[in-house]
Formats: C-alpha cells, sequence, structure tokens
C-alpha cells in the first residue's frame, strides 16, 4: 500500500512566495478558461435540446397525432432521445465542467494540459451527436440509459477517458496534500463511469449475457450511472459551494467519510431493485431493495449536513444565486432519494411498477438535484472565469423561479399521477386506455411544467450567451471584481 | 483519504464486489439456460424468419419504451386482464437478444400479444391508426411504415380496408411495407403459450 500510494502520492511545493490567493485563482482560471467554457457552452446546447424532446415527448403523450408524420420523431425515439440528450449532453458537460474547476480551484495549482480537456470535451459532445444521431435513426439499444447504439459508445469511452485523466492528473498536481470532501467525490465518479460503461458494453454487447441477464445488467448500470456517477459529481459541487459561496462550513464535516462510502456501497446496487416480480432471479431483486434501503443511512448524513449548514446561515441563501440552487438542489435530493427509498420496498413497488412514478423520481433526482446543482455551480463559476458581473441578474431570478416551479410540476404529476397510474395498472384490470382518461390531467400537467422548465432553461441560455458576449466595464476591465472566497472548507466543526 | 489510490482502491473494491456478487454469480447459476425439446414441442418456440426482421423493426421504433415483454402472476392483475397464463420464466428468452423485458407500461404487455389478437388485419389498421381499432389510446400512428399509392390497374390485395374516415382520396390505397409487414408478423408471433413447470400461475400460487 505504502508502495502504490508513494508511486501515485504528488509533489508538494511550499506555497510561500505564490503571490496572493486571488493571482493565483486567477493563474488556475486562466490555464483551463476555454475548456471549461467550452463544456458549460455544451451544456447548455443539449439542455436546450432536451427540453426541446422532453416537451415533444410530453405532448406526445396525451396528443399521439402530434409530429406524428415524422418518422423519426415518433415517441420510440424521441422519448430514449430526451433522457440520453439530458444526462450524457447536459448533466454530464455541466458536471464535468464543474468538477474540473472544483479539482483545480482546490488543487491551488494550474495543472496545464488544459488542451486535453478541451479535445476531450469536443469528443464527448462529438460522441453524444452520433449516438443521439443513431436514436433517430433507429439504431437504438431497448435498454434504459444504454440506448445510444454502439457504434457511439467507444467514442463515448474514449472521449471520457480523456476528461478523467485531465481530472486525475490536475488532482495529481495539487499544492495542498489533504483533499476535500468534493475532491473524493469527483474521483469517485470518474473511476465509477469507467469501470461501470466497461462491464455494461461487455456483458451486453462483446459478450453478451444470455437473455434476460441483459436487463439485470442494464438494470444495474442504470442504477449506478444514477449513483455512482451524476449524482457524485452533484454532491462535489453541493460540498464546495456551502462554504465558497455561502461562507459557512459544512456543518459536521466529520461524518462525510461515512457518507461518502456507504453511499458508494448502497447505490452500487440499488438500481437493481427495479427487478421485482419480473422474470428475473428473485434474490437479486431482493439484494437492489436491501441496498436502496441502506441509502437511508447515507441520506440521514446528508440532510443533517446539508440542512444544518444551510440553515446555519439561513438569511444569505436568497441573496447568493449559486446557494439558491444548492438550497433547492438538497431537498430535490432529500425527497428524490427517500421516494426511491419507498419506492424500492415490494409493496409500493406492487403499486408503482411500470407505472411513471419510477419517471417521476428519476426526473427530481437527475434535474432537480443534479441539475440544479449544476446550474448553480455554473453561475459560480461564470463572473470568475471572465471577471465580469452577471449582466442581469433578475433574468437570473426569473430563471431560478420558472425552472424550480417546472421542475416541481412535472415531479408531482409523475410522481403523483404515476402513483394513480399503477394502481389503475396493477391492481384492477381495467384496460389501458380507460386507464389514460383517468390520468390525463397528469399528463396535460407535466406538460405545463415542461413548457415552464423550458422557459427557464431559455432564459438560462440568454444569461450565458449574455455574459459570455458583453464587453467588460470599464470597472471590470481595471478591477478584480471577485471578492476572494472563504477558505473554510478544511476548517472542521 | 488524502490520496487518490486510497479513493481508487476503494470504489473499485466495492463496484467490483457489487458486480461479482449481483451479475457474474446469478449469470453463473442461471445464465446456462437451454432450450427443452426440438422442432414443434421446443420450449420455447422459435421465430420465424419475417417474425424476426420484425423484432429488428420493434427495435428500431423504440416500442420497449412503452410496451414490457413480461407477464407478472404473483402479482399484479396481468392475469385477470388476460395478459397470459403464467410468470414469465428466464426460459421464455433464452434465444432473444437483445430482450425486450421493458420497464414502462404505457401500452399494454406484449410478452402473449400473438395468442390474444390472433387477426393480422387488427395489426395492419393498428398500426396504421390506433384510433381505428383502439379510439382514445395514446399509441402513436405509425402511418409511415405504410404507402399511400395511386391505384393503376387492378387494386393490390395487400391494400387496407380502411374504414370510413380514414380512407386516402378516391383513386389511392394504402398498403404495407415490409416492415409493416415484419412488424405484425412479429405481434403474431409474439407467444409465450408453452408450459414451463416451474413457472408460478394462479392456481400453483393457491395451492401454497
Amino acid at each position: 500500500m505504502n508502495l502504490i500510494c508513494n508511486l501515485f502520492s504528488s509533489v508538494f511545493p511550499s506555497l510561500g512566495g505564490d503571490g496572493s490567493q486571488r493571482e493565483r485563482e486567477q493563474t488556475i482560471d486562466s490555464s483551463m478558461r476555454f475548456a471549461v467554457l467550452g463544456l458549460i457552452k455544451g451544456s447548455v446546447f443539449w439542455l436546450l435540446v432536451a427540453s426541446l424532446l422532453g416537451l415533444i415527448v410530453s405532448i406526445k403523450l396525451h396528443s399521439p397525432s402530434y409530429l406524428s408524420e415524422y418518422g423519426w420523431l415518433s415517441y420510440g425515439k424521441a422519448y430514449p432521445a430526451f433522457w440520453n440528450a439530458l444526462v450524457y449532453g447536459w448533466l454530464f458537460n455541466a458536471g464535468l465542467a464543474c468538477v474540473a474547476w472544483i479539482i483545480a480551484r482546490l488543487g491551488g495549482r494550474p495543472s496545464g494540459n488544459s488542451g486535453l480537456l478541451a479535445i476531450s470535451g469536443g469528443a464527448w459532445n462529438i460522441a453524444v451527436i452520433i449516438g443521439l444521431f443513431g436514436i433517430f435513426k433507429g439504431d437504438q439499444n431497448p435498454y434504459r440509459m444504454l440506448e445510444f447504439p454502439s457504434y457511439a459508445a467507444p467514442f463515448l469511452f474514449a472521449a471520457f477517458i480523456g476528461i478523467g485523466i485531465w481530472i486525475l492528473l490536475a488532482f495529481k498536481a495539487r499544492a495542498y496534500r489533504s483533499s476535500y470532501a468534493s475532491q473524493w467525490y469527483a474521483l469517485a465518479g470518474v473511476f465509477s463511469f469507467v469501470w461501470i460503461f466497461s462491464i455494461a458494453q461487455a456483458m451486453i454487447f462483446c459478450m453478451p449475457a444470455q437473455g434476460i441477464f441483459q436487463s439485470v445488467v442494464a438494470a444495474w448500470f442504470g442504477g449506478n450511472l444514477l449513483g455512482l456517477v451524476v449524482a457524485p459529481f452533484a454532491f462535489a459541487t453541493i460540498y464546495y459551494l456551502i462554504p465558497k459561496a455561502l461562507g459557512q462550513h459544512i456543518v459536521g464535516y466529520r461524518q462525510s467519510g461515512i457518507a461518502f462510502w456507504s453511499w458508494i456501497f448502497f447505490s452500487s446496487a440499488a438500481g437493481l431493485a427495479s427487478l421485482v416480480n419480473g422474470p428475473f432471479p428473485a434474490w437479486v431483486a431482493s439484494v437492489g431493495v436491501v441496498a436502496s434501503f441502506g441509502l437511508f443511512l447515507p441520506l440521514s448524513v446528508f440532510t443533517m449536513q446539508f440542512l444544518s449548514s444551510l440553515f446555519a446561515s439561513f438569511s444569505k441563501i436568497w441573496d447568493t444565486l449559486s446557494v439558491r440552487y444548492v438550497f433547492y438542489a438538497v431537498f430535490a435530493f432529500i425527497v428524490a432519494t427517500a421516494l426511491t427509498i419507498l419506492g424500492s420496498l415490494r409493496g409500493i413497488q406492487e403499486v408503482t411498477q411500470f407505472s411513471q412514478f419510477n419517471d417521476g423520481v428519476r426526473y427530481l433526482f437527475l434535474v432537480g438535484f443534479a441539475g440544479m446543482a449544476f446550474t448553480g455551480m455554473v453561475y459560480y463559476i461564470l463572473p470568475r472565469l471572465l471577471n465580469k458581473e452577471l449582466p442581469n441578474p433578475s433574468l437570473a431570478d426569473l430563471q431560478f423561479w420558472v425552472q424550480g416551479l417546472g421542475i416541481f410540476l412535472v415531479t408531482v404529476s409523475l410522481v403523483y399521477g404515476g402513483w394513480a397510474h399503477g394502481a389503475l395498472l396493477n391492481g384492477s384490470d381495467a384496460d389501458t386506455i380507460a386507464i389514460l382518461q383517468n390520468t390525463k390531467t397528469y399528463l396535460f400537467l407535466t406538460t405545463i411544467g415542461s413548457v415552464l422548465f423550458a422557459i427557464g432553461n431559455f432564459a438560462y441560455a440568454v444569461s450565458f450567451v449574455w455574459i459570455l458576449l458583453s464587453p467588460r466595464t470599464e470597472k471590470e476591465q481595471s478591477a478584480d471584481l471577485i471578492e476572494p472566497a472563504p477558505e473554510l472548507e478544511y476548517t472542521h466543526s | 483519504m488524502n490520496r487518490g489510490p486510497f479513493i481508487f482502491i476503494g470504489v473499485l473494491i466495492i463496484v467490483s464486489l457489487s458486480w461479482a456478487v449481483t451479475l457474474v454469480k446469478p449469470i453463473q447459476e442461471a445464465g446456462n439456460l437451454a432450450p427443452i425439446g426440438k422442432g414443434e414441442s421446443r420450449v420455447p418456440t422459435l421465430l420465424a424468419g419475417l417474425a424476426l426482421q420484425g423484432r429488428e423493426v420493434y427495435q428500431e421504433q423504440g416500442c420497449v419504451n412503452c410496451h414490457t415483454q413480461q407477464t407478472l402472476a404473483t402479482v399484479g392483475s396481468d392475469i385477470a386482464r388476460g395478459w397470459g397464463d403464467r410468470q414469465s420464466m428466464p426460459l421464455d428468452y433464452v434465444d432473444q437478444s437483445p430482450v425486450f423485458t421493458g420497464y414502462n407500461r404505457v401500452g399494454p404487455d406484449l410478452a402473449n400479444v400473438g395468442t390474444r389478437r390472433t387477426d393480422a388485419d387488427w395489426h395492419y389498421l393498428h398500426f396504421y391508426n390506433p384510433q381505428i381499432t383502439s379510439p382514445g389510446s395514446n399509441m402513436p400512428p405509425y402511418a409511415f411504415l405504410f404507402e399511400t399509392r395511386k391505384i393503376i390497374g387492378p387494386a393490390s390485395n395487400r391494400a387496407l380496408d380502411l374504414p370510413e374516415g380514414y380512407r386516402p382520396e378516391e383513386g389511392y390505397e394504402v398498403v404495407p411495407t415490409p416492415e409493416a409487414n415484419a412488424l405484425v408478423a412479429y405481434m403474431l408471433g409474439l407467444s409465450q403459450a408453452y408450459d414451463i413447470e416451474e413457472a408460478p400461475t394462479p392456481e400453483k400460487l393457491a395451492y401454497k
């Protein structure tokens, strides 16, 4: 162990004489400005694509003839395209941008190699384009979050390896020897994706497992993609933003290790809970149910840490845009994880299985939790990266409320409507058309929520382009606007 | 926790453990099933050529996003609805790759649609526009799997017999493309209507 640690361990330079804190930060920022901005640009683009697709999908669900003359845009193709654009397009771009920036900033030294990050970030976006094109062309795979055709997978994998290597190098180049929870989560997300993606590709497409076991592998991958990749990136941003943007150390930071390892441990099998009652080995689904239930442990630690920290400086939350997003994300995380845990129990699954309930929980987890956390982080990064103030804070305010309301509406209508849908689907012998008539209200509500979410995203895109293109004011040119952020992440309570 | 390798090894051990226990072990135990019997009495029954092509259309169109192919007998009301007679078993899927077990039921389960809907014409009309056969359904029309063409000479015997209101203008007919033919053949071939001794059925569960 010592040998391995020595092999990997970083050099520890003295920090004295490195210039002032802010100057050092600016060197880090300028070393990676192009690459990180590229990832953020990609994320905003895919967010717009995903919200458009999401709107189309939700309209098609109650008005099947909408756009039905376009064969490439039928519901069966638009639905997986929506989820994949959302996750691989928006959340991965945004999450990787946030994580790369956090790792470099917490490391305290510019790591260089930003060409690698820029190229692999571009390659990632090209891979997502290939994958979505494949879905529209008709090459999709019938597995959730693995719908991208097999020929897109090598590109996706290679691009991610490039970004992952950059993150590892940036971590290795850090000047501070100790590491912070954000860094653990960033590394865990990177390692996990490489691992679970190769397993899924190998066991489903290269050496296909027999019959239903392909579905088992897919359920395992789908759960882990949320739990071990997207969620850790979001935790990394929350652990970073609470001290930096709110100026409040994480209450109970000592418990972070427990939360980290128990989260990784239990969510590594939690996705299997969706297999209950089907033609799968029953004990595998039971492992998934038990693992989901185990998520109570990390959930309680996270709830304690995040809520106590936020409430400790409650009055400041509404003044700081980024922290407001974190506040939303934390609540969405608590609700979504609680619903995941409860929703995995067999008694509940007897009602909700195969209904839209599960889509609603997934939506809240991905968009309400991870998406909002990343958006808050992007609003923290942008002024620092560009040394400009947000040109129109009220537009960003509007965006927060409209997005927040949209996500809330979509989640409520999918979760509550999904419950009604599932109760009729699994608890009665009504035919599917009668069930549809009974739950149509919720489908319309989903569309309203999707419209609101799309409007919020449009405001986001406008804000983003605005701050990119606006010329620096004289004040911005002459002075450094950024107040030094507090170094609270290492102070324990 | 200050070093990258520690986190790397920890995550590697946990994910590998999960992989070994929940994927490798069950596949070793039960992932090597062989079909039972031969010819007519083979379990599971094999799909014929056109139906196999229809499988590909099913995958292309993403039907799996709204339809499952798994009948549950131990819970739910699949049996009461007539969606099957018994629980779907791993043996039912040994010939399939990929499998369409699915996870959403916007529409009905299709594991046994071939035994419940045996009329090919019903399927053609249903794919052309679901409102003809199932008014009020939210299934999208798959009219792009059909060709509306001018009748030259005698009308095609494959042309759809469309009801009033759905017909093309006078002198035109709607004929299915090869994809539609394949998809309908697949629908007619989708069936798990053979006995698997271990499969739970309501009768067996009643004696429990």
